[in-house]
């Protein structure tokens, strides 16, 4: 359907709408024309992205100039996947409505691992391997050396790409990565390269968020992107621990010990080549003295490393002297880790920001700030002189060259801040968002969108940022499809509570345990329980075996259980989606935070009841936590216990609102623990869960909660068809254009 | 004369029936009675015609067993040995009791195969309405060969759909006892022992290795409920132990599982990530997990989390197994007949059938009609010609028809019509008048119209006395050669009889019409 946004044509794809997607639609149009930043929370299932593609998309149409590229972030391989075919489901209606060919060129760009069309490369299995394994066929000295000698293998997808691939552009259309692939193979051109470099003139982008955040890839891959374009990261609720992993160094006793090895190896190499080809050290020295401006225009695929920091600081200065020649660096390299060694055989915890890190190194063994800036751009341009391929080896010494320039980096108001801690973890973590800042800073409008970001306002509070629209829209249903309920009794009277004094009493766990014996003889098909803690569901899991209430859930389902090893996991999903599917009905345990409640959805009979034990506090006692939550109360003025229960919070939303994926999905969310039901907790729920809860939904008990459910699933088993959703839930273009309904639109819509 | 070939498990004796006192026998295939000082049995059933069996309660004078059959009619025993009595209806209805299961199976199958294929073949149904309900033959014989024909195609793909699954709790249903000295009692049935098999097939495999020559079958289970294997919070397996081969193969086995990964890329736990942090970034999540820090109590929970994913995953697989088995040796097949390409694009339609799933909006997409299976086309050629023979030097293939194709349009393209020799307009219009339908060279469509004279009615009526008549002709030749005695029989008394009594029929049937007529 065609529909009129403030004066904008949007070609949408389908025949309904949701009244939400269109009140999404209005809101997004408003951030895009003040030029500014948006906060959207709308639940899942509600068709953002495609609202999200069919606005964006008909605003580049009618203003080329002022939004020249979406830069859609996503988190997961599938998701973006799942966003492109949505794309190209948008662009084929636009090509059946106007006639027009499709003039649009969208993209999804993923790493080498899963672009790699290479029939060695691409059979390695991690993407690790994938990568050293194509530096060493793809860096300019190993092609420069096959000019020499021919046998020398190289990769010929690169050959080829590079040979041609540049001066033809890739034809406009929507390339998902297999489409890439297809591409790439029937040109003989490296996939992966062609995205990197497709991407600079693509309309649509569609990667992950580490491709513009994790400042270490960005410089590599994003630096060239325009400011007027638009950047969408969607399932953005935990984007602030995206920044602060990418930023965040551990250095353990064995990294020291590998990077001693690492350091040794230079120290031989250099020598040998010293022997061999001085000319080359020599050259290097002169390069160095010119400034890295031109190192840095050295070929995309010497990727041994790349800057940690914003580059154009660095670049514009010269690589101070007392590191610019290999033996000095590698001295200097050598004080550093020793320095660093003597921090970690420290048996106290120490926390210090990073000036104060800096003044020490400097006291204890003069190194300066400004050397240790350059550390890792230095050690990059001695590993591209040396020739070494396999950077694999050299992890361990990179590692601590960026640790170097991270923390004389952003040193200034910025918090830095090293530990040693007594065991064998020195880390360091630079517990700011200051990764965000210069994307806010850099592209015109950024739109940060997910199901769960309530409360609203604390976002633009730890991202230090000032939206133009902030709103959080609620799901119109014409059935309550989702029945949450806050358990917490047993049938005994004894509070459930997974709080810490509690956690671990026998009765607490026998009622957790009976709540779901209970549950898997009402609930059909899938039901998905998350526990706070893996370690926590280890004991639980251990004590209900032990009183046999494993084995009676087993009489009514099977039990698949999420492990810390990825692999077993996706087995034990497989499985579980398996017995779903063929009637036998399963529960899946698993663990919030953990990869399955992040990345998998439960859709209709996959997850049926979504059971929260407890409430998903991170881990309290860690320093890293410690050190964040006071850099948080210092800058931003977020108190600890706010921040602590919006982090618990929007975890239990996000595990919970697994089970519903749309309008004819239904499912039971539970939430076992008593302190659910207290205001503060509750309130920090995304509206459009908090608004089914009712005060006859607080503190039940367990018998309570099997009524209500019993009740619940009965009446949503009952056909539901699309027209007991029509003009309610559902619209026609028609319904939408009546007054009341647009009326009724506006309010759907609530401003932060 | 049968009791000859036929093994007697249990002979009862002093057992009256009907007042006369008699010898019970229980045999492989049926319980039988036969009156004292006669080498005949009076009574005789087949296992499988017994629907259950009843026994008098305790205290009561007389002591008896009832055995019901499916027909309705029970036949009543009465143990009479006085001193042995209570003995002997025990020991007979242990026996009934392990035997009747196997037969009761049997029994159900069939009688609901037939139900089934009556139901689904409305022929087969008129059939056995006008020559069982009508008493021209009897039901046995009626199936005799029907069923044998048909257990070779439906009943056992229809089979493996009936199969029924485990338990997932079976383990937990051998509830220990204690035996008041300090032991443990574990009851164990057949059921449960199918279940262990069939879920872990291990343990199936030591069964068949070591009962009955090293073990017996009681001490085979006294050591697996000793095992370290039957207790899931095992953490050390002994070497001695028998089964801890069978923990061994099924670490393997979930090794092997973890290693295949999985199929459904939406689930990939490992691909899901775009791109994981390196080595030593990012922030240390939860405390360090090195193996050292473990405790003995961590292992044993993990050990527990890990069985309790094994165990479901292999219920799951037992009641899938059959399927699997049959439909890997399809793909197996042919994946070694079809060319290699057809395994490589294999692969992605599942990744992209699950991403469109996975973006389709339910209530947005207008009915698009039920869902179809897509063709699954190995080769092409084969769908569109069929089988040929080996030596087909002369078929077309579908590059010939295009190409054809192409010729004739070709040439119809330069085609110009020969105006000057064309025959008169007269000629050609009596020619096709001559050709349609009802002209004069068209004469031989006219006997379709028969169909259309006889009334539909007796069509159906004809067709069905044909139907029976055939099927009576059919009985009476497979008795051909008549090389038994039984056969003899059967040709001379009642076929005869039958053939008579198809012919009474049709004559019945001749006459009434002729009435009608007249």
């Amino acid at each position: 359907m065609k529909l009129n946004i403030e004066g904008l044509l949007v070609y949408f794809p389908y025949d309904y709408i949701y009244p939400e997607q269109y009140s999404y639609m209005l809101e997004l149009k408003r951030t895009l024309d003040a030029k500014g930043h948006g906060v959207l929370e709308m639940p899942s299932g509600t068709g953002k992205t495609i609202s999200l593609l069919s606005l964006i998309v008909a605003y580049q149409k009618a203003y080329p100039l002022e939004v020249t590229k979406l830069i859609y972030c996503s988190r997961t391989v599938p998701e973006i996947e799942k966003v492109v075919e949505e794309l190209r489901k948008l662009m084929d209606f636009y090509t059946k409505e106007t006639g027009e060919k499709n003039n649009f060129l969208a993209l999804a760009l993923s790493s080498r691992k899963n672009l790699c069309i290479h029939p060695e490369v691409s059979s390695l299995r991690f993407g690790k391997e994938v990568d050293g394994k194509c530096h060493s066929l793809t860096a300019s000295y190993i092609r420069a050396e096959r000019h020499s000698n021919p046998s020398q293998p190289v990769c010929r997808f690169y050959e080829e790409f590079d040979a041609v691939g540049r001066q033809v552009p890739i034809p406009p259309g929507i390339y998902n990565l297999d489409d890439l692939k297809e591409f790439g193979r029937r040109r003989g051109w490296c996939p992966y390269y062609l995205a990197r470099y497709a991407i600079l003139h693509a309309n649509i982008v569609v990667y992950s968020y580490h491709y513009l955040l994790d400042p270490k890839i960005a410089d590599l891959v994003s630096k060239e992107l325009a400011k007027k374009s638009v950047v969408v990261f969607d399932e953005a609720h935990n984007i602030d621990n995206v920044c602060i992993d990418s930023m965040s160094v551990n250095i353990t006793r064995r990294t020291l010990d590998r990077c001693q090895a690492n350091v040794d190896t230079l120290q031989t190499t250099i020598r040998r080549i010293k022997e061999t080809d001085a000319a080359k050290l020599q050259e290097e020295y002169r390069r160095l003295v010119e400034g890295l401006k031109e190192t840095s225009a050295a070929r995309e695929t010497d990727i041994y490393m790349s800057n940690p920091i914003l580059p154009d600081e660095v670049l514009q200065e010269a690589v101070p002297g007392n590191i610019r020649t290999a033996e000095h660096f590698v001295g200097f390299l050598k004080r550093f880790l020793e320095y660093l060694k003597a921090r970690l055989r420290v048996h106290h915890v120490v926390q210090e920001s990073s000036p104060q890190f800096l003044k020490d190194i400097f006291e204890k063994v003069c190194i300066d700030r400004k050397p240790l800036r350059f550390c890792a751009e230095r050690l990059r341009s001695l590993l591209r002189t040396l020739e070494i391929a396999d950077i694999a080896d050299f992890s361990a010494i990179t590692l601590i060259s960026n640790f170097a320039t991270l923390v004389s980096t952003y040193s200034k108001g910025k918090r830095a801040a090293p530990y040693s801690d007594s065991t064998t973890s020195n880390n360091v973590k630079s517990s700011n968002y200051i990764l965000f800042q210069p994307v806010f800073e850099r592209f015109q409008s950024v739109v940060i969108t997910s199901g769960t970001l309530s409360p609203l306002d604390i976002y633009p509070r730890i991202l230090d940022f000032h939206p133009v629209t902030m709103a959080s829209f609620t799901m119109t249903l014409a059935r309550t499809c989702l029945c949450p309920l806050i358990v917490g009794r047993g049938n005994d009277q004894v509070a459930m509570s997974s709080k810490f004094e509690t956690r671990e009493d026998f009765a607490v766990i026998r009622n957790y345990g009976n709540l779901l014996l209970e549950l898997s003889a009402v609930v059909p098909d899938g039901i998905v329980a998350f526990f706070t803690s893996y370690v926590y569901m280890e004991n639980i899991v251990a004590s209900w075996y032990e009183q046999g209430i494993l084995e009676n859930i087993q009489r009514n389902k099977l039990i698949f259980i999420e492990t810390q090893d990825a692999a077993e996991t996706s087995v034990a999903l497989e499985k579980y989606q398996e017995a779903c599917e063929n009637g036998r009905g399963a529960i899946l345990l698993s663990v919030a935070r953990g990869k399955v409640s992040e990345g998998i959805d439960f859709v209709h009979h996959f997850g049926r009841a979504v059971i929260m034990f407890g409430v998903p506090y991170v881990y309290t006692q860690s320093r890293i936590l410690k050190a964040r939550l006071e850099y948080l109360r210092d800058q931003y003025q977020i108190r600890e216990n706010d921040f602590l229960t919006f982090d618990a919070m929007r975890h239990a939303a996000q595990c919970v609102g697994r089970a519903i994926r749309g309008k004819t999905d239904y499912g039971l969310m539970i939430f076992a623990d008593k302190r659910y039901a207290r205001a503060d907790k509750r309130g920090k729920l995304p509206r459009w869960i908090q608004e089914h809860i009712t005060d006859g939904s607080l503190n039940l008990t367990i018998d309570e909660t099997m009524q209500l459910a019993k009740h619940f699933l009965r009446q949503m088993a009952q056909p539901f068809r699309r027209e007991d959703q029509l003009g309610l839930s559902l619209l026609t273009l028609e319904q939408l254009q009546s007054e009341d309904m647009l009326q009724k639109i506006s309010q759907i819509a609530q401003q932060a | 004369m049968a009791a000859l070939s036929e093994e007697v498990l249990l002979v009862v004796k002093k057992v009256r029936q009907r007042k006369q006192d008699g010898t019970l026998y229980l045999m492989t295939e049926r319980i039988a009675w036969g009156p004292e000082g006669k080498d005949r049995f009076t009574v005789s059933h087949l296992y499988a015609d017994i629907r259950c069996q009843k026994i008098s309660p305790e205290g009561k004078a007389k002591i008896q067993l009832q055995l019901v059959l499916h027909t309705g009619e029970s036949t009543t025993f009465h143990f009479a040995n006085e001193s042995t009595a209570m003995k002997d209806r025990d020991a007979a209805k242990d026996l009934l009791q392990q035997l009747l299961p196997k037969f009761k199976k049997k029994a159900n199958k069939e009688l609901e195969e037939k139900n089934r294929m009556l139901q689904e073949d409305p022929v087969l149904f008129q059939l056995y309405k006008d020559l069982v309900v009508s008493q021209v033959i009897s039901a046995e014989e009626f199936w005799a060969n029907r069923l044998k024909l048909s257990s070779t195609d439906h009943f056992s793909s229809n089979n493996n759909k009936q199969e029924v699954g485990i338990s997932a709790a079976f383990l937990a249903d051998i509830r220990p006892q204690t035996d008041g000295c300090n032991g443990l009692r574990y009851n164990l049935t057949t059921d449960i022992i199918e279940s262990i098999f069939r879920t872990y097939p291990a343990v199936k495999q030591k069964y068949a290795e070591n009962v009955p020559h090293n073990l017996t079958e009681k001490d085979f289970w006294t050591r697996f409920f000793q095992s370290h294997y039957f207790h899931r919070d095992r953490i050390n397996t002994g070497l001695q132990d028998l089964f801890s081969e069978c923990a061994k193969q099924d670490e393997k086995g979930l090794k092997s599982m973890v290693v295949q990964g999985v199929k459904n890329p939406m689930v990939d736990l490992l691909s899901l990530e775009d791109k994981t942090l390196d080595e030593g970034y990012g922030s240390l999540t939860g405390p360090s997990t090195s193996n050292s820090s473990k405790t003995v109590k961590e292992n044993s929970n993990s050990a527990i989390i890990k069985r309790f994913n094994h165990h479901s995953a292999m219920v799951l697989a037992a009641g899938l197994r059959k399927m699997d088995t049959s439909s890997d040796q399809a793909s197996e097949t042919s994946s070694t007949d079809g060319n290699s390409r057809d395994s490589d694009t294999f692969q992605p339609p599942i990744k992209k059938v699950k991403l469109q799933e996975a973006i389709e909006y339910e209530d947005f997409q207008n009915e698009t009609g039920p869902k179809t299976i897509a063709l699954k086309l190995k080769k092409f050629d084969r769908y569109s010609h069929g089988p040929v023979p080996l030596q087909s030097h002369h078929y077309s293939t579908s590059q010939d028809i295009i190409s054809s194709v192409s010729c004739i349009q070709e040439e119809m393209s330069c085609y110009k019509p020969c105006l000057t020799q064309v025959m008169s307009s007269s000629a050609a219009s009596s020619a096709i008048t001559a050709l349609s339908p009802g002209g004069a060279l068209m004469q031989t469509g006219a006997h379709q119209t028969v169909s259309q004279l006889v009334p539909v009615d007796i069509q159906s009526e004809l067709k069905h006395l044909y139907t029976a008549a055939g099927e009576l002709l059919r009985h009476f030749w497979s008795c051909f050669p008549v090389n038994t005695p039984f056969l003899e029989e059967k040709l001379i008394s009642h076929l005869e009889e039958m053939i008579q009594a198809a012919y009474n029929k049709f004559h019945a049937w001749q006459m009434r019409r002729m009435m009608k007529k007249t």
